[in-house]
């Protein structure tokens, strides 16, 4: 199918590292240029934005004016691998064989700019080499910078933000545990006297803290239970809507059986510690004392 | 006795839970108020970050964002052109462009060359040595302020000798080496902890990419005149040379919260969310619990004439202690708080040093101050309508039964 609208439009995006425009309406007159246009995979936010589908013939060229322009067939239409670094970019894309990139873009008064290339991809024999081939490559050829395709934790603004998501759950479970710790206060308050009376018959302080520290634990895990179920049942619709609203296909929530044993080896402890420390004060007294006698 | 009164003797009576109740607060409250300064921190601290410069027009060459530069063709008559406009008070040429220097014997190390025509102290913060502008600096052939950072790696301070070779990317560069004499040392403003950065006058830069007195600038800033204002002189710069890009240090911001601030204002939006579900949760539980365990003191008081009216601001009065105290507290925690978590996340590669996440504004106190109003308002509902269709003579009977 061969796309012409009376009114040119005009799209500027990025193929590989070349801004190009996408001239939907000029392709029937680039086309005789050439027998047969050359293939090109759009995007699927391209394809969409510019009302493309697969056999349409569009026109790209180095600039919105429509410099060296040439006409190309949509073989396919892709999803771009979801990138967390760009989420927030419109990712109207273009895939081209670099050879005719280099046709598209290259400045024909300047032949070096036929050999340019903004990336190369390496893949190394021994993946353990990286340090020492990046160090020698930079020594032999000044400039180029050299870097590994896998973060290091350093280097990682994933890292860091995991690191800052750790120190904000860390907040929420002082806060939670103060929650907790009222709460057993409340329950231990609510049962002295049933306390008293358990010590009357002979129940040991030991027997009764290991009962309110079992109680802590119950509450604590099932608290964090109920909570990554609340998590896992929300995780959808989080996507859903942050998928939508920038969309792309990244995953934005995931709640992994990891995370969700983290939550609860956490939980428990802390439920024991509040389960004792809010029976610990009214146990350790006389059994009178707790009467109020 | 006022409602007051009561709700402070409940408190009194109740210490730890009432303590608990307040610490838990706190430390939810503090995540509230660092999440409402984080909502526009970044913003903040870049629109600041864009002024200290001292410049609030930048005019690029690409057809995209300020920070992806092509070099501006015509750039020196451009900015003859702009200096002549009545808006501009102002106008500096930049040109970056990777290089490598070396010291005597030591190994290359590649760096990030800026070369500028505006080398007074708003430029950047000299911590050592003396500016370009000086007059030693200025009989030098190529003088360079560097970054603290290449300062510490190369373990050089003012007066120290250095050759500089540019490397344009893209082609095969011969060009020769320049010597050069650092003569201070600086804090850049966009400068990241770990950037290496060296400044030089567009004199010299031009010469160290092997085009004298040619070559073009990658960012033209300009600094209007207050009558001016900057809308109104990127608007004459745009009439000028339709083919630029010309952005006032809002259009900047506003682009920067479009693309680069989505993530931390979700973030602090769902955080915020659910730190005011949480205390709601808190004080609404406990005070439901409270009130349920003193149903027959709160029957004893409406059976000696205090009216549901007294009872409720009671409960509100409690809430509100235990809200206001939490929420008090939770200014200068949260204020600690954000110190550690503004820290972790400046960990973040190539950030500039004086970016920061999280930054004070007297409408996060107030948004602070409103949401805990309402929570407090919130969670005192339930216990209030608790203790209004409480039935005074069963609540009685039941409690002397018991």
């Amino acid at each position: 199918m061969q796309r012409a609208c009376h009114n040119p439009s005009v799209i500027a995006f990025r193929t590989g590292l070349a801004a190009v425009a996408l001239l939907v309406a000029t392709a029937a007159a680039v086309l005789g240029a050439r027998d047969r246009p050359l293939s090109i995979l759009v995007s699927r936010q391209l394809a969409t934005r510019a009302h493309l589908a697969v056999g349409d013939v569009v026109t790209l060229a180095a600039d919105a004016k429509g410099a060296r322009a040439a006409a190309f067939r949509i073989a396919g239409v892709y999803e771009p691998t979801p990138d967390p670094m760009v989420f927030t970019a419109a990712r109207l894309e273009a895939r081209l064989h670099l050879p005719d990139l280099i046709d598209l873009v290259a400045d024909p008064s300047d032949p070096s700019s036929r050999e340019a290339a903004g990336i190369i991809n390496l893949k190394l024999v021994g993946p353990q080499d990286g340090p020492r081939f990046a160090s020698d490559l930079m020594a032999r050829a000044p400039g180029v910078a050299v870097r590994p395709t896998a973060r290091s934790s350093t280097s990682d603004p994933f890292a860091v933000l995991e690191r800052f998501h750790v120190a904000i759950s860390a907040v929420t479970m002082v806060s939670g545990t103060a929650f907790l710790l009222a709460l057993m206060v409340i329950r231990a308050e609510e049962r002295r006297e049933t306390v008293g009376i358990l010590r009357l018959v002979g129940i040991s302080r030991r027997s009764l803290l290991t009962t309110v520290a079992c109680e802590g634990l119950l509450v604590a895990a099932l608290g964090a239970v109920f909570g990554v179920l609340l998590a896992y049942a929300s995780e959808g619709l989080v996507n859903h809507i942050f998928q939508a609203r920038y969309d792309t296909t990244l995953v934005f929530v995931r709640v992994t059986p990891s995370i969700a044993l983290r939550t609860i080896a956490v939980a428990a402890p802390l439920g024991i510690l509040a389960g004792i420390g809010a029976s610990w004060t009214m146990l350790r007294r006389e059994v009178l004392s707790i009467f109020r006698r | 006795m006022t409602s007051l009164a009561l709700a402070w003797r409940t408190a009194q009576r109740y210490r730890a839970r009432t303590v608990l109740a307040i610490i838990g607060v706190a430390v939810i409250g503090a995540l509230l108020f660092d999440m409402l300064m984080l909502s526009r921190g970044l913003l903040l601290s870049f629109a600041d970050l864009l002024s200290s410069a001292g410049f609030d027009v930048r005019v690029v060459g690409s057809l995209s964002v300020p920070s992806l530069r092509l070099p501006i063709t015509g750039s020196t008559s451009l900015a003859d052109d702009i200096r002549r406009l009545p808006e501009v008070e102002r106008v500096a040429l930049i040109r970056l462009e990777s290089a490598t220097v070396r010291i005597a014997g030591g190994p290359l190390r590649n760096i990030t060359l800026v070369g500028t025509t505006d080398v007074g102290e708003d430029a950047w913060t000299l911590v050592k040595g003396v500016n370009l502008k000086s007059a030693g600096a200025q009989a030098d052939r190529c003088a360079l302020v560097i970054a603290q950072p290449l300062a510490s790696a190369l373990a050089i301070g003012p007066d120290a000798r250095l050759t500089l070779n540019a490397r344009p990317p893209g082609v095969v560069s011969v060009l020769p080496p320049m010597d050069c004499r650092v003569v201070g040392i600086a804090e850049f403003a966009f400068a990241s902890t770990d950037d290496e950065t060296a400044a030089t006058t567009m004199d010299a830069f031009q010469e160290a990419i092997g085009q004298p007195g040619a070559a073009d600038a990658d960012l033209v800033l300009v600094a209007s005149r207050q009558e001016a204002g900057p809308t109104a002189t990127a608007q004459a710069i745009a009439k000028l040379r339709p083919d630029l890009r010309v952005f006032s240090n809002e259009d900047v911001v506003a682009q920067f919260n479009r693309n680069g601030f989505a993530y931390f204002q979700q973030i602090s939006f769902v955080l915020s969310s659910l730190t005011m579900v949480f205390a709601f949760l808190l004080v609404a539980t406990l005070l439901t619990v409270s009130v349920n365990q003193r149903l027959g003191e709160i029957a004893a008081l409406r059976a000696l004439g205090i009216g549901r009216g007294r009872i409720a601001a009671m409960l509100l009065w409690e809430s509100a202690l235990l809200v206001g105290t939490g929420g008090l507290l939770a200014l200068p925690l949260g204020a600690a708080l954000s110190v550690g978590l503004d820290r972790i996340l400046r960990q973040m590669p190539g950030l500039p040093e004086r970016l920061h996440f999280f930054v004070f504004e007297p409408r996060a106190l107030v948004i602070h101050i409103v949401l805990l109003v309402i929570t407090a308002l919130a969670a005192a509902a339930y216990p209030i309508w608790l203790t209004a269709r409480l039935p005074i003579a069963a609540t009685l009977r039941r409690e002397v039964v018991g």
